[in-house]
């Protein structure tokens, strides 16, 4: 382990954000979302010149012209050149992959409906490109073509339970048309491109010298140095436009700024990268073509900042040859512009991720192979930098093990604290590794992790496919609403199996047994529609790209990351709202079975009538009175552990991929709405089409009476040890943590939740706007406790006056 | 070890609320154990619904819709609803409980549960990996938990054999005997000095000071990791006289380095005296003590006592 430079910690500690981050800041405040339609002008000219070529390198060919054509700009605050758009915060579009995500497309005369907000400047010549690019993709795009083979196979079942929210709808969470590989990042900088055109060049002749006869592998390495070629060319125009704008730059430090942009861009990516600034640079240009190949949904992700790009930052921060304050501001500046370069998103993705920033993760820590954590100088100046940044993207991820430092533990507390929560949320680095290792992973491999859009574990050395295949994740509370109606869902179709009348179920047992089969059943079809996309997707994507650059197992290959193998690909399906349906359950059978205080009959009227009926209210506050995970209730939170393992058993059963199984992992930061809106009033006390619980493994909202602890005693007793990930949710109110004891104690309760085998936590710090909500909105915060100096109280519970007086309190100790 | 308390009513308390994850009330994380009853009734109180040691029954009045569901619940017509008026009559109320049962917009709670010492050891054991990693244990407050000595030191005894650090906050007035049944068990004391004069500590409290300085005295001697804790409310107990009177005072116990908490004075409780249909004793005082405190800070200070303000 790296002896740690106390003295360079404290410097980090100091520093603020530089000029030029706070520039970009501002004039990001300022603008409103443009799209360019740009790119398909040069999608549309590339497809119509290939014509009868083989599709791996159609879409090389395209990529290349994208990148020596589209526009290119430099801001007058970037120090980083590269951007998806020349806008502050721009959206591209990439009807070739996707158009269903732009409403309306695929019909010349009907509206567009651009969901971004009402700034996308959307005028009359953009709106004929993207009329021009849908003539010339209609009926060659993937998703558009899969869903006509899931028609052709399940009819209208497929439209129906996307309806009912049993599984995520493809073209959003079940992020379609996309695989997310984190680059390889290590290799990009200590190569450069130019290593892996050779490479590719070296597998051509090696195919030639040996008379390979499957053609595809060659398609395939010829693609990568097309798509390689392009890059370094995408760079050089930049380089080109830098010293043209260096020429006609009067402030002499902008000036040599442009020069080292220039002289970097005129390096990187060809050539390795020699310095920080070339790293990032490189990084920067990379990362946009990543994008411009597809630009949707992920940026990309920057996996373990912190280890691969540490030589250059600690040898240059070391000799001087960049001050701290100049790395800090690269890193800012490119950290930030991955979260706000953004894509086209669907209505239906708007409302499953509730924000229109590119998603994007940081992982900071974790150990080696030998066990050893290999936090460093780097890792704390990410956490310091993310929280000076204070943008909803990036994702900030702490790979949490016994040997995480108390000096990382202290800053990423204090990160918490300076920020509104969240930043870094922490993951246990150990639950994680033994995960994939009892999958067959290799422990030199599974050390290697990294979070992929917010805390999905993702192996950096797989083509990761996690939601391509249109899967991602299917709801459990929807399954219930199933069992609850016989099969029949919200919308009065009936898209689950009969399962009988509940209320002829003579016991908790029977009505248990009919979830699993409702289950069985959507989950077995779920993994048959995605064996369907597989091979759909295969026949009209390509991603040459990023294959050549993210995977190193395609280069050996010779083989596009979308073509599926059994050695290298791995898949992920998140089974959703287990916390809703165990204490759903818990209801029933405490109210129904155990003291029979209500019927059958009687609990599913209230529930139809959403709890406005005659007896509605009271029916609903027996069921919200029944036991609720997170209050350490033994019988309840075993119920969650039965079921998180049931459903993990059933997932596996009825995998039927050819490939390693399935990894299930219960992330998604912000589903709960989405997910919500499918299924009727619950028997835990939710109406209807509210949002679920958030999180996996948070307790219902308001539900937890007996104060964080014991929702973490909950969250240990029921586990979910099956899962690779989980997302806990903590609240607290800035009062209870403004002392600087109260930072110490906090490293000791995430320390001890997280030996205990706890997988993530995150802490949210109610701020003023929150308790604003909370005096307008009780019903919302009945679990919000105040406590000021001796003084503790529940927030609902105080004459609004007093809730002033904490209000104000709050903004102060902020 | 009888902890089952079915037949000796010592072995009951009356409890407010047991808190997890408490971060202010001694070495790192701890669950507070709030006990009802205080011999003391300081006039800046802020949790007055510990003040009384037998359960009782708040009203929120903001929360209530006005649907009279509680006066028709209500065992001893002690309350009175109608048209834009909701009375509890405290004098019938036995704060049994039904009323809060009856209430579907939470207005009304109930302060104080009678609970057996191993109900009160089930709630606080719980937590003990994070008593463990963060150095934390049990606090037990209130109220005074010293009027429940016999109850504590069960509890302390069972928290000791688990291996778990234990605490008391205590307002001092208590019987020699009672603070000496504790002593062994418990490892620190959160120790109020609210003022050493006598004549203004009976008004403001309505007590003598007296056992409370005696108290003091006896647990310094007897080597207890001590911290003293002092409310600051401005123009009541922070005069110079009333500093160099505290400064004395612990400067006089013989200890190496006396330590002080100051405690700087806020309204908060008014909520809760609404609630309890008391009116607030503290309407005539002015501001905050947060300001104030950081001067008596300075001047304790420079009278050689380690000197905190709680935040």
């Amino acid at each position: 382990m790296v002896e740690i430079d106390r003295q360079l910690l404290e410097r980090i500690d100091a520093l603020t954000l530089g000029e030029s981050v706070r520039a970009w800041k501002r004039a990001m405040k300022e603008a409103g979302w443009k799209l360019f339609a740009d790119r398909e002008k040069w999608t549309v000219e590339s497809w119509r010149e290939t014509v009868g070529m083989d599709l791996e390198l159609r879409r090389a060919l395209l990529f290349r012209k994208i990148v020596e054509n589209v526009e290119i700009r430099i801001q007058d605050y970037d120090l980083l050149a590269g951007r998806l758009t020349p806008a502050v915060i721009g959206c591209a579009t990439s009807i070739d992959v996707c158009g269903d995500y732009i409403p309306g497309i695929w019909k010349d005369g009907e509206e567009l409906r651009i969901t971004m907000d009402a700034n996308v400047g959307l005028d009359r010549e953009s709106v004929e490109i993207l009329r021009a690019s849908a003539r010339e993709f209609r009926g060659r795009t993937a998703p558009e073509m899969t869903y006509k083979a899931w028609e052709a196979v399940v009819g209208e079942w497929i439209r129906d339970a996307e309806a009912a929210k049993l599984k995520d709808p493809t073209l959003d969470t079940g992020i379609f048309g996309q695989t997310t590989s984190v680059l390889m990042w290590e290799k990009i900088l200590r190569e450069g491109l130019g290593g892996i055109i050779r490479e590719a060049r070296a597998h051509i002749d090696d195919f030639v010298e040996k008379r390979g006869t499957d053609i595809d592998r060659l398609y395939f390495w010829q693609a990568a140095v097309i798509v390689c070629e392009g890059a370094i060319r995408h760079a050089r125009r930049y380089a080109a436009l830098a010293r043209e704008m260096a020429a006609a730059e009067t402030r002499p430090g902008r000036r040599e700024e442009l020069l080292r942009m220039a002289e970097a861009c005129e390096r990187v990516p060809e050539h390795p990268a020699r310095t920080f600034h070339e790293a990032l640079q490189s990084m920067a240009l990379v990362g946009v073509c990543k994008n411009y190949e597809h630009p949707m949904h992920n940026n990309p992700q920057w996996g373990r900042a912190d280890q691969y790009l540490y030589p250059y930052f600690i040898r240059d921060v070391g000799s001087g040859t960049i001050s701290l304050e100049k790395a800090s501001d690269l890193l800012a500046e490119l950290i930030g512009r991955w979260g706000t370069q953004t894509f086209v998103s669907s209505e239906s993705s708007m409302e499953s991720h509730q924000i229109n920033f590119g998603i994007n993760n940081v992982m900071v820590g974790g150990m080696d192979v030998a066990g050893r954590d290999c936090s460093n100088e780097l890792s704390y100046l990410l956490l310091h930098v993310v929280g000076l940044l204070g943008l909803s993207s990036p994702t900030l991820g702490l790979r949490w093990n016994r040997g995480t430092p108390d000096w990382m533990m202290d800053k990423a507390i204090r990160t918490n604290m300076a920020t509104k929560g969240g930043i870094p949320l922490f993951e246990n680095d150990e639950v994680v590794i033994a995960r994939f290792v009892e999958d067959g992973i290799p422990l030199e491999e599974a050390v290697e992790w990294c979070g992929l859009g917010c805390v999905y574990p993702c192996l950096p050395s797989r083509a990761e496919h996690y939601g391509s295949e249109g899967v991602a994740a299917c709801n459990l509370a929807a399954m219930l609403h199933l069992v609850l109606h016989d099969g029949v869902d919200c919308n009065g179709r009936r898209t689950g199996i009969a399962t009988g009348d509940p209320r002829d179920f003579g016991s908790f047992e029977e009505l248990y047994d009919a979830l699993l089969r409702q289950h069985e059943f959507i989950t077995h079809r779920v993994f048959w529609l995605a064996a369907i996309a597989r091979k759909e997707q295969a026949k009209y994507m390509r991603l040459p790209f990023l294959s050549a650059v993210g995977v190193q197992s395609c280069m050996d290959l010779g083989q596009d990351l979308l073509i599926p193998d059994p050695a290298t690909s791995i898949y992920g399906i998140s089974d959703r709202a287990i916390i809703d349906v165990a204490d759903s359950l818990m209801a029933v059978k405490t109210l129904v079975f155990d003291s029979r205080t209500l019927t059958m009959a009687e609990l599913l009227e209230a529930l139809d009538g959403n709890f406005e009926g005659a007896r509605g209210e009271e029916i609903r506050r027996l069921c919200l009175a029944a036991p609720k995970f997170g209050n350490d209730i033994e019988e309840v939170d075993l119920l969650a552990r039965r079921l998180s393992e049931d459903s993990y058993r059933i997932i596996r059963a009825y995998d039927n991929s050819p490939f390693r199984p399935y990894m299930v992992a219960r992330e998604g930061l912000a589903w709960h709405y989405f997910g919500g809106l499918g299924v009727g009033a619950l028997p835990n006390g939710r109406k209807a089409f509210e949002p679920l619980n958030d999180g996996s493994l948070s307790p219902m909202r308001g539900a937890d009476r007996k104060g964080p602890t014991a929702v973490l005693r909950s969250a240990l007793t029921a586990g979910f040890k099956e899962s690779h990930a989980s997302v806990l949710n903590q609240k607290f109110t800035a009062s209870m943590l403004r002392s600087e004891e109260s930072v110490g104690k906090l490293v000791a309760y995430t320390n001890a939740f997280m030996a205990e085998g706890g997988t993530h936590i995150q802490y949210n710090m109610v701020d003023t706007d929150a308790l604003r909500d909370a005096k307008a909105h009780p019903e919302k915060y009945p679990d919000l406790v105040v406590r000021i100096g001796g003084f503790s109280a529940y927030f609902t519970q105080l004459s609004p006056d007093i809730q002033d007086d904490v209000i104000n309190r709050s903004e102060h100790s902020l | 070890m009888d902890i089952t308390g079915e037949n000796n009513p010592a072995r009951t308390a009356v409890i407010v609320n047991i808190q997890g994850f408490s971060l202010h009330d001694g070495p790192g994380i701890r669950t507070v154990v709030f006990f009802k009853g205080c011999p003391l009734s300081c006039r800046w109180c802020a949790n007055p619904e510990t003040l009384s040691a037998e359960p009782q029954v708040g009203f929120l009045e903001t929360l209530c819709a006005g649907c009279g569901g509680c006066a028709a619940a209500c065992p001893n017509g002690a309350i009175r609803t109608g048209e834009g008026d909701h009375r509890v009559d405290y004098a019938r109320c036995t704060g049994c409980g039904v009323c809060v049962e009856a209430c579907p917009d939470g207005a009304l709670v109930r302060y104080g549960e009678r609970m057996t010492v191993a109900e009160v050891w089930d709630e606080v054991r719980r937590d003990r990996i994070f008593y463990r990693s963060s150095g934390g244990g049990v606090t037990a407050s209130g109220g005074e938990p010293l009027l429940r000595a016999g109850f504590v030191r069960e509890l302390f005894e069972l928290c000791r054999e688990g291996g778990i650090d234990t605490c008391i906050e205590t307002c001092g007035y208590a019987s020699r005997e009672a603070l000496g049944e504790v002593l062994s068990v418990t490892d620190h004391f959160l120790f109020d000095l609210k003022l050493i004069d006598p004549a203004r500590h009976r008004a403001h409290t309505g007590r003598e000071n007296g056992p409370i300085l005696e108290n003091a005295r006896l647990l310094a001697k007897s080597g207890a990791d001590v911290l003293f804790r002092q409310p600051v409310i401005p123009g009541l107990n922070d005069s110079p006289d009333d500093i160099e009177a505290t400064a004395a005072f612990l400067s006089g116990l013989g200890l190496e380095t006396p330590r002080l908490e100051l405690m700087p004075y806020h309204k908060l409780g008014q909520s809760k005296y609404r609630a309890l249909g008391i009116k607030y004793p503290m309407d005539e005082l002015g501001p905050d003590g947060h300001e104030r405190a950081e001067q008596v800070q300075k001047a304790y200070l420079d009278r050689g006592i380690h000197c905190t303000v709680s935040r």
